[in-house]
């Protein structure tokens, strides 16, 4: 088995003006994914990340401090989870909830440094 | 773990928050607090994905106490815009505010700002349905079928009258409340019937706006100084609709008619909660325009099948309807009614009082009526010229579908 992330990137849900409503049916999704994975074991670990963004860039260390809306898209969060491969994240990944906004879930595996 | 959640726990807190906040920092501030209330429910809606607390309503009402102490700090900053506020409400008093029997106090002073005859009578539905029911844009614009752009013209126009005409946030008194609540009945009635009536084709949005119609004038009742029998009539008249919500669109998503519904469909608690509602309504003996749409709805319920109408006493109500509400699609309705009843040279003396123009975007339903009449007195021809100008003028879809079949019956019949 081997560790991977499912990366979260859209747009922030602030800036879609989403309904209330539309907010509660979300997360009651985001919920049923989470407890679905957990009952699975597979469940590593995850985060949500706050829409601010400090930026540090180049040998100047330039700092930008950026909202989401002065970018495209954003990281909105990630969750690690076990799997035999990528097709099996995909297959994970299926019940990622904000596809219709216009969401991407990045999978990438956790590179694991052994002892020699 | 389950989610513990009611069903529209986020849209019903929203109108909460809204009104409550805007009870104490005043309507002029309204935008700031509802940007404040929206960001309450972002957050909820990302920290409870993994685990839900264990009182979700009492979260979201502290999150939003907390937002006040954030509105404050941010008017403050801006212009120095809270005059006295600290002093005349110390946090005691804001607590207050917070218990049920005060936000329901505020959300009716809500639902009277948003229903100000001041306002637009266009601008005053998107903005209830946007401030006291927590609607966001796309839901306004996909519920009356109205551009996204259009709804938020309305919604700042109607931000524009109120802060220009500096309309109070309170329920009136004495005088001015029979006039302010005749104005509340009438957009809790076209909230309903958008939904009862709707052009759309999402059975969804029908049932909101209907259960959102009901859900304010309810609030209408719980108040001892709104709670008056028009209001009653109304929410009866809500009762006897929704009824027969499920029996009006099939399997296939079709319109059917009073004659095709399965009236085993017919939701009878609602029956009957209509009922009891109405005997409240008739106790003063002033009846509103709603008592008499009431009496009509009650009648079609109490057949328990299509041949079974009393005909004779739904046009009765009808008479006594267009007495005190003079609008010439009670005429056409009473044509219907006299064709139902095999009497058409009285459904024809009805008609000939009506022109489509009297009907503007409705034309479609007095053409279908005059085709229905030819068609009783097996005047065939006629009766696909009328069809054929109610299909030119219908934009409603389900309708027009509904129209088509009718031509496919009446061309076979010609053949």
């Amino acid at each position: 088995m081997k560790e991977f992330m499912m990366i979260f990137v859209g747009a922030d849900y602030a800036d879609l003006g989403l309904s209330p409503e539309e907010l509660q049916n979300r997360m009651g999704k985001w919920f049923a994914w989470g407890n679905k994975m957990e009952e699975a074991g597979i469940l590593r670990g995850g985060n949500a990340l706050n829409p601010q963004i400090r930026r540090i860039v180049g040998k100047n260390r330039t700092v930008t401090d950026l909202s989401s809306a002065e970018v495209k898209e954003i990281i909105g969060g990630y969750y690690t989870v076990v799997a035999e491969d990528f097709d099996a994240v995909q297959e994970i990944a299926q019940d990622f909830p904000d596809y219709d906004l216009g969401g991407t879930v990045e999978i990438r595996e956790v590179t694991v440094f052994e002892d020699h | 773990m389950e989610s513990k959640l009611i069903d529209h726990l986020f849209r019903y807190h929203s109108g909460k928050m809204v009104s409550v906040l805007t009870r104490i920092f005043g309507l002029s501030h309204l935008e700031i607090i509802e940007d404040a209330v929206q960001d309450t429910f972002i957050k909820a809606s990302i920290s409870w994905r993994h685990q839900q607390p264990e009182n979700p309503e009492a979260w979201l009402t502290k999150a939003a106490k907390n937002r006040v102490l954030d509105i404050f700090r941010k008017l403050k900053a801006e212009k120095n815009l809270l005059p006295n506020l600290q002093q005349s409400r110390d946090f005691i008093a804001v607590n207050e505010l917070f218990l049920d029997t005060e936000i329901e106090d505020a959300q009716l002073r809500m639902i009277f700002t948003a229903c100000h005859p001041n306002l637009d009578p266009r601008d005053r539905i998107s903005f209830a349905l946007k401030t006291v029911s927590g609607f966001s844009i796309k839901e306004i614009s996909s519920a009356l079928l109205t551009k996204e752009e259009t709804v938020k013209k309305r919604l700042s126009r109607a931000r524009k009258t109120i802060k220009e005409s500096s309309i109070s946030f309170h329920i009136p008194q004495g005088k001015a409340l029979p006039e302010r609540l005749e104005s509340v009945m009438e957009v809790l009635y076209l909230i309903f019937n958008e939904g009862f009536h709707s052009n759309s084709k999402e059975n969804l949005i029908r049932k909101e706006l209907c259960g959102e119609a009901m859900r304010l004038c309810k609030m209408l009742l719980k108040n001892e100084h709104t709670r008056i029998s028009a209001a009653y009539a109304l929410f009866a008249l809500m009762c006897f609709h929704s009824a027969r919500l499920e029996a009006k669109i099939n399997s296939a998503n079709e319109i059917l008619d009073l004659k095709h519904q399965d009236r085993n469909l017919w939701h009878s608690p609602l029956i009957q909660l209509g009922n009891t509602m109405m005997t409240k309504a008739v106790i003063d003996t002033e009846y509103s325009c709603y008592h008499y749409e009431a009496a009509i709805a009650a009648e079609h319920l109490r057949a328990s099948h299509f041949d079974e109408t009393d005909w004779a006493k739904i046009l009765y109500w009808y008479e006594c309807l267009y007495v005190i509400q003079p609008i010439p699609i009670h005429v056409l309705t009473m044509a219907v009614v006299c064709l139902q009843n095999l009497d058409f040279a009285k459904a024809k003396t009805y008609l000939d009082q009506v022109e489509a123009t009297d009907l503007a975007q409705r034309s479609y339903l007095y053409y279908g009526t005059l085709s229905d009449y030819y068609f009783a007195i097996k005047n065939i021809e006629k009766a696909i010229t009328h069809l054929d100008l109610a299909l030119a003028t219908v934009t409603n879809s389900l309708e027009k579908e509904y129209l088509e079949k009718k031509r496919a019956v009446l061309i076979q019949k010609k053949e």
